[in-house]
């Protein structure tokens, strides 16, 4: 399978709504098995591996990806070998990977169940849009009576999403500005975030805009509660913001100023321009994709910000992610 | 000067007597000579003496007046009474200590290097003293009627106390010996002699290959990943792991900068100096002393820092001055990354730098002034850092925070550490 077929597996398994990024990974992997030639073990583990490579490379946002993929080579790797022929172990392989991507729907009712007993007549915060935070919301509603604020989460706006879904469902809802959350973390009771990977050390990454609503809640001794599948956790280890795969050098930069200062360079002239506004400069407009091209998409929270996360293998606290994630990995 | 007449005083006014010795420091404030001189001054007396001012009091007269010169009454000008706090360590051993019993030329001489401190650095003292373990074993002969998965861990026993006596066993040491007699214990009792031994020393080649070289190499390799082009590392002190984690991601052409941190007395952080600006192209390095560390933490990008030992509750021992640049490192938000073998691993909990330490033999000691002789030098060579301030433990099996550490026997497929 070339590299332009997997991606585009890839991106077709995506537009399906109940597929978050991990499971389309694994499911497009298992297709890729389905169309491989490989004879042996350790050439299918290559292919797999490059594949991974080449989905992790084309995507802005690989976090979710590569733990999805990284959890499904490692699956095929302590698989116990002892089929009788290749053919029949590739295809109990594509088996069990569509078998699982299968029952990892059923996860977020799981989370949805274990999260439910946390929640009384409360009001909640979330943030952005995320499935399994919906779910737990509409579980809730059924029998508690809740309020919830979303914030609005820009640039993308997924937060006006969530809102109209909860709204639709009767669930009293509002949208909350993002510089507002310290405003209005008093009415909230806790704050619920969904998650696009859960890391080694405990920590979240998730859309931008969680870091700061932990911190906040933190401040306010709220308590702040991550729900994730268990094909989100991934043992990636970021020692600060920077230290995410999907960082960016070229975000937050100063574009203005570099352009400023080129121009009377380019022009010739001797002196050093004290003033940039030289006279050939037109009043600079800044639109909104600009601003959304030059922000980061995801940001990494401190496990020591987080209460609790809630999983469809149980409730774990921050520092028991990684004895789950060591059992896992490195068993 | 009144000299109370303890002998003839009934009993009770003797028991007030020795109330009123605890309660000293306020008397001295209300009452200033007579007082100084009845009862026994802090200085002049050490305690044991005190004691046993307070209970032989019917000898109490001679006794506090030359009470300075200890218990058998010599009369010297008052000596050094050794360190209050920390004595419980006992003091710092000198050179040259008897030998007792049947110890084998290889450990006198390593017990006498330990002492020395010309062996130093927990992974070089544990690679010492099981590589003269294998000496010891080969010229070890079995005595007849006795086995030798039984007798020579008797033989061995001897061994280890002397080196502790030179100096505190390292809780590296520690486990690697623990794993030798599980080995020794477990050896075949069928086995010729000479194949036995060998057996043994083969396992020890093992074990220092597998849990410290091969897994220094794989550590490498994880921490390399964390420096990036432009880096500033700061380090302390000289870490064996952390220098060979410098050399290989400055060989692997990285662009980053250190900066050594160092402190009195053993000043280690000259060697690690020489050994990184010696590197073709240089490795542009800073070197300060601790005190200027508040100035150089704003320019670090991140700390690495290597230990003694790590506990179970995943505070981190090592050597004096770690705790405060992680601390100092967490205030500013530089992440910590701290470079530990597994075999480093200790199921105790440890909860200060107070329970669990080492003093500095004198020889470290600046020079105390000989009309002082109440000034006395105090140099623990360790002290403890709590896990809040680690960000992260990198070990061969991945980055850990050091809160879990208990899931690593899990992850090795071991039961024990």
């Amino acid at each position: 399978m070339t590299d332009l077929q997997i991606h585009e597996s890839y991106q077709r398994l995506l537009k399906n709504e109940n597929l978050s990024t991990p499971l389309a990974a694994i499911l497009a992997l298992t297709e890729m098995m389905k169309q491989s030639n490989a004879g042996t073990m350790f050439e299918l583990l290559n292919e797999l591996k490059g594949a991974a490579e080449t989905l992790s490379k084309n995507s802005s946002n690989p976090i979710g990806l590569n733990a999805g993929c990284e959890l499904f080579i490692e699956f095929i790797t302590l698989f116990p070998h002892d089929a009788a022929s290749f053919s029949e172990l590739k295809t109990e392989l594509i088996r069990q990977g569509q078998q699982y991507a299968e029952e990892a729907l059923a996860y977020r009712t799981k989370i949805a169940e274990l999260a439910f007993d946390f929640i009384k007549d409360d009001s909640i915060l979330t943030h952005s849009y995320s499935r399994v935070v919906l779910q737990t919301l509409l579980m809730a509603h059924k029998r508690k009576r809740i309020s919830v604020f979303v914030t609005e989460a820009r640039p993308r706006g997924m937060g006006i999403k969530t809102a109209e879904m909860l709204t639709t469902a009767g669930i009293p809802c509002t949208v909350v500005l993002d510089s507002a959350v310290a405003y209005a973390i008093e009415k909230v009771d806790f704050v619920l975030m969904g998650s696009e990977a859960v890391v080694e050390s405990g920590g979240l990454v998730n859309a931008v805009g969680s870091n700061q609503i932990a911190i906040i809640a933190k401040a306010a001794n709220k308590p702040f509660y991550a729900l994730a599948e268990s094909y989100k956790f991934h043992r990636m280890f970021p020692l600060s913001q920077y230290d995410l795969p999907s960082h960016n050098p070229g975000v937050l930069s100063f574009p203005q100023a570099l352009s400023a200062r080129a121009r009377p360079a380019s022009s010739g002239l001797s002196s050093e321009s004290s003033s940039g506004f030289s006279s050939n400069s037109s009043p600079i407009k800044i639109s909104q994709e600009d601003i959304a091209r030059n922000n980061p998409d995801v940001d990494y929270t401190r496990p020591d910000l987080i209460s609790l996360v809630f999983s469809d293998v149980g409730s774990l606290t921050p520092e028991g992610v990684s004895q789950y994630l060591v059992g896992m990995f490195a068993g | 000067m009144r000299m109370p007449s303890l002998s003839a005083k009934p009993k009770n006014e003797r028991k007030d007597e020795r109330d009123r010795n605890n309660n000293e420091p306020r008397k001295l404030h209300r009452n200033n000579n007579s007082r100084v001189r009845e009862y026994p001054a802090l200085q002049d007396h050490p305690l044991p003496n005190r004691r046993a001012a307070a209970s032989t009091s019917k000898d109490a007269p001679t006794n506090i007046r030359d009470g300075a010169g200890g218990p058998d009454g010599s009369s010297d000008s008052p000596k050094s009474r050794g360190l209050r706090i920390f004595s419980h360590f006992g003091l710092p051993k000198t050179p040259g200590h008897q030998i007792k019993g049947d110890i084998h030329p290889a450990i006198v001489k390593l017990g006498l290097q330990f002492s020395e401190f010309k062996i130093c650095g927990a992974n070089a003292r544990c690679i010492a003293t099981l590589t003269a373990f294998k000496t010891v074993i080969q010229d070890y002969v079995t005595p007849p009627h006795n086995t030798l998965s039984r007798h020579l861990m008797t033989h061995l026993s001897p061994q280890i106390t002397h080196l502790v006596t030179a100096r505190p066993m390292s809780v590296t040491m520690g486990n690697a010996i623990r794993q030798l007699k599980l080995e020794i214990s477990g050896s075949d009792i069928d086995l010729p002699e000479q194949d036995a031994k060998d057996a043994l020393c083969h396992k020890i080649d093992e074990y220092i290959r597998d849990r410290i070289i091969i897994a220094d190499e794989v550590i490498e390799d994880l921490a390399v990943k964390k420096i990036k082009d432009g880096d500033v590392v700061l380090t302390y002190a000289r870490s064996s792991l952390v220098e060979k984690i410098l050399l290989r991601a400055h060989s692997l052409d990285k662009r980053f900068s250190v900066i050594v941190i160092d402190s009195r007395p053993l000043l280690e952080g000259k060697t690690l100096l020489h050994s990184l600006a010696s590197t073709v192209p240089p490795l542009p390095c800073t070197y300060a002393l601790l005190p200027a560390l508040p100035s150089l933490i704003i320019d670090a990008d991140i700390v690495l820092l290597g230990a003694h030992s790590l506990h179970a509750n995943g505070s981190v021992y090592s050597r004096a001055g770690t705790a405060m640049v992680a601390m100092l490192a967490k205030e500013h938000s530089v992440p910590v990354m701290l470079c530990c073998e597994t075999y480093k691993f200790s199921d105790t909990v440890m909860l200060d730098g107070f329970g669990k330490n080492e003093l500095a033999p004198t020889k470290f000691s600046p020079e105390v002034p000989k009309s002082n002789s109440n000034l006395e030098a105090l140099n623990p060579l360790y002290d403890s850092t709590p896990a809040s301030c680690i960000t992260a433990v990198v070990t061969e099996v991945g980055l850990i925070p050091p809160t879990s550490i208990s899931s690593i026997p899990l992850a090795l497929g071991r039961t024990t550490l």
